[in-house]
């Protein structure tokens, strides 16, 4: 009888201890919303690569410091012309147990820049032709791009099997983990992949991504436990988790361009001198205080201090708060008094803040600002396509390579929204795809310069990535890209 | 019977078509273009006009909406474009959810409705009454989102007893439940409460009790089938209503609901998402509705079908 009772506790507690094990491996992640589509050369979504970062791998990948690495490839080496690439493959296998090989990845490269298949295309443009070697793979440029390697770290150069079907719904990658469940509106279970070509298993078994629309839900569900972390936490709901004990917040630059953009092809913004007037107007530290917490870092040009190498600081000086100055201009250009449309996005509450705060300050100038608050299919189509719009307000993601995230002010160019034209700045972005190193580095500083004393729009701020978890998480990675590298994390 | 019948039906196929109309329209004239959602701040123009077509945007208005009713009639309704799931599948994984939420919501309203109705009813002028009179106004004037959070907040984050959010838990529907039949209890309990002060106050009920029938009686069995008329219906209408989701608290409590679907597929503009559901949604309610009509007439043999 004792011997029996024993036998059954020890077996509980076997069961109780295993349970405890088994739970304590499993990660919750909270996010607004589902992502779009797991196909990558298909996806435009930044709420999918997000999570699409564990699943899949290019032959390269980003480093926390916006660096790049192998992924896919040991190494690579560029020939003295700095057209051709040849990336070294390692050995590494698929999800569904198929070994990665040359001819996988010369298939997902060539989908992803064929314009009939990949949605952004246009991104892989520099690509002359991509050969298969032995165990390596060579790709000759165009001519040199200085923007060619950060782009084999976006999604869309991510390699998947040759002939592989379905991609959308059932990713079939390298990454540490693979999808094992995908309930839209509910959940995305994450589970480890045991053979990644690192040969390192991550802490966490699984990692279910749980979909929660609400910012104040998300943090209760913090709170209550159910979920560990909350990688982006809106900037509103902070003071709700600050100062509780067991939760702690991990803050960085988002590496994102909030800014005014202003219709530079609409009379009279087309006068610098009144977007000038705009800028001087403008008290950021108010802004960032009122709409950020303080948090969040105060921008005068179009990148981020996250993308430290190319990061031009010496511009605070071009635009600061002047209301006096911002009159005189305005009093010079004949437009005291002006009237205008601020058209805000209403699913981003931040740049809907931000613009009611600036709306204040703009009318302190004796200006007469209306404010319209549209939906975001409304903006989409009215501002950003069809620019009808006099000023409006938006974030620009930001990407690893200056190039990519500088080329849309650009004269002609299709993401160009605020019809900005300045030869020299066109002429700038070509030369820096052709340089390197510490000239590469000159160029951009002098185009972010032309931006901040030309003002296509005006720059506000970079506001704060808030990564909100459990104290005893531990190796939260913050990104200069949008992801969340579930690899990195214990307990 | 049968001409009530014939009638009610011609009015379910003419309101189905209005609905099917206008919603295909109205999701064409609302500015926001599903292509260019889908690309975002990213796309550049081949892409754009690569996936109009591929979307079958290009064609005419008028033969999209012929091509798109007849499959939904044969039940091909297609694939979200938000999803890439076949829209019945998601239909399918939503449904039971917002259809168990609507049962118990509705239910825990006409359970708490009941006794609270005809109390006030029986002692209108009673202290305890008046406190359950201001109590249905507080039900009714506070907001759903505000009411589910501070739920979640208290017996989730500090008595830990009821999950937080999510489906599919044990007690996970609780707070939902009672989120949402918090202001259909107050409604249920006023209609409740009017139809029997009228009700006692008819011919029929003052000849019960002069023949001598009990108080009780008088009360639950003469006036209360007739006082809870406008209940009922109330009741019948709030449960079509919850089948169609609860935006809200659906958002509050992360329920991958009907609601939930309907809502993420109009911002996406995604059309073969939102007119088939709107269009399973409204047939729902159509149904709904005449089994309402018939059950009235059961309690009411005054209601006639001719």
């Amino acid at each position: 009888m004792w011997k029996q009772m024993s036998r059954m506790a020890v077996f509980f507690l076997l069961i109780f201890a295993l349970g405890s094990l088994a739970a304590a491996q499993v990660l919750n992640i909270a996010i607004p919303q589902d992502p779009d589509s797991f196909d990558p050369i298909q996806t435009v979504a930044a709420a999918t690569s997000e999570v699409a970062f564990n699943i899949y791998e290019g032959l390269v990948k980003a480093t926390p410091d916006g660096g790049v690495e192998g992924a896919l490839a040991t190494h690579w080496t560029v020939d003295q012309g700095g057209t051709k690439y040849t990336f070294y493959l390692r050995e590494a296998y698929f999800h569904d147990g198929r070994p990665v090989r040359a001819a996988d990845v010369v298939n997902s490269l060539n989908r992803a820049r064929d314009p009939e298949l990949a949605v952004r295309a246009g991104e892989l443009s520099m690509i002359k032709e991509i050969r298969e070697l032995e165990k390596a793979v060579e790709i000759e440029l165009h001519e040199p791009h200085g923007a060619f390697i950060y782009a084999l770290t976006e999604i869309y150069a991510s390699i998947y099997p040759e002939g592989a079907e379905g991609l959308s719904r059932q990713p079939i990658g390298t990454g540490p983990y693979y999808l094992s469940e995908w309930r839209p509106n509910q959940h995305l279970e994450l589970s480890r992949f045991d053979q990644h070509w690192s040969g390192q298993k991550p802490y966490f078994q699984q990692a279910v991504f749980l979909i929660i629309p609400d910012e104040n839900s998300m943090v209760l569900n913090l709170k209550a436990g159910r979920v560990q972390l909350i990688p982006r936490l809106e900037v509103s709901v902070l003071h709700q988790v600050q100062g509780n004990a067991g939760i702690k917040v991990q803050a960085s630059p988002m590496n994102l361009v909030q800014l005014f953009a202003v219709n530079n092809a609409r009379p009279p913004f087309d006068d610098l001198r009144v977007r000038r007037a705009l800028a001087l107007g403008l008290n950021r530290e108010e802004i960032l205080l009122g709409a950020a917490w303080g948090e969040g870092a105060i921008l005068d040009s179009a990148l981020s201090p996250a993308m430290a190498g190319f990061y031009n600081n010496n511009l605070s000086d071009v635009n600061p708060y002047d209301p006096k100055r911002a009159k005189e201009l305005l009093r010079e250009a004949g437009q005291e008094g002006l009237r205008f449309t601020l058209t805000l996005p209403a699913n981003y509450p931040l740049h809907v803040q931000t613009g009611e705060l600036a709306a204040q300050q703009w009318e302190q100038l004796g200006l007469e600002v209306d404010l319209e608050i549209v939906e975001w299919g409304t903006w989409l189509e009215r501002v950003y396509t069809q620019r009808d719009y006099d000023v409006s307000i938006i974030g620009l993601a930001g990407r690893l390579d200056p190039h990519a995230i500088l080329v849309r002010y650009t004269t002609g160019n299709s993401r160009n929204f605020f019809n900005f034209s300045n030869s020299r700045y066109d002429e700038l972005i070509e030369l820096g795809l052709r340089a390197e190193g510490e000239e590469r580095r000159a160029i951009y500083l002098e185009a972010q310069e032309i931006l901040a004393r030309e003002l296509p729009g005006v720059f506000v701020m970079d506001p704060p990535q808030l990564a909100a978890m459990e104290e005893g998480i531990q190796g939260w990675l913050s990104y200069p890209t949008y992801v969340v590298d579930v690899a990195a994390l214990y307990k | 019977m049968r001409r009530y019948l014939w009638r009610k039906l011609g009015g379910f196929i003419l309101t189905a078509l209005l609905v099917s109309f206008a919603t295909f329209f109205i999701l064409q004239v609302l500015p926001g273009d599903p292509a260019r959602l889908m690309l975002g701040t990213e796309g550049s123009p081949e892409a754009y006009a690569r996936l109009r077509r591929e979307l079958g945007l290009d064609g005419p208005l008028v033969v999209r909406y012929l091509q798109w009713f007849s499959n939904f009639i044969r039940g091909q309704w297609g694939n979200s474009w938000r999803y890439s799931l076949p829209v019945g599948e998601l239909v399918r994984q939503a449904f039971p959810l917002s259809f168990a939420l609507a049962l118990s919501a509705v239910g825990t309203a006409v359970l708490t409705a009941l006794p609270a109705g005809m109390y006030m009813a029986a002692r209108p002028r009673s202290f305890s009454s008046r406190l359950l009179s201001m109590g249905t106004q507080l039900g009714l004037g506070l907001p759903q989102f505000w009411v589910g959070l501070l739920l979640i907040q208290l017996f989730a984050v500090q008595l830990r007893v009821l999950p937080s959010g999510g489906s599919g838990q044990w007690g996970s529907l609780i707070l939902p439940t009672v989120t949402l039949a918090l202001p259909r209890t107050a409604v249920l309990s006023r209609f409740l409460r009017a139809g029997m002060l009228e009700a006692l106050e008819q011919d029929y009920v003052r000849t019960a009790k002069a023949k001598g029938v009990p108080q009780i009686r008088v009360f639950f069995k003469h006036a209360l089938r007739n006082g809870a008329l406008g209940g009922v219906t109330a009741a019948g209408v709030q449960f079509a209503q919850l089948l169609a989701g609860t935006i809200v608290v659906e958002q509050v409590f992360g329920l991958p609901g009907i609601g939930q679907l309907l809502l993420a597929g109009v911002f996406q503009r995604d059309l073969p998402l939102v007119q088939t559901v709107v269009m399973l949604v409204v047939l729902l309610i159509l149904v709904f509705d005449l089994a309402l009509d018939l059950c009235l007439g059961l309690l009411d043999p005054r209601i006639r079908y001719d």
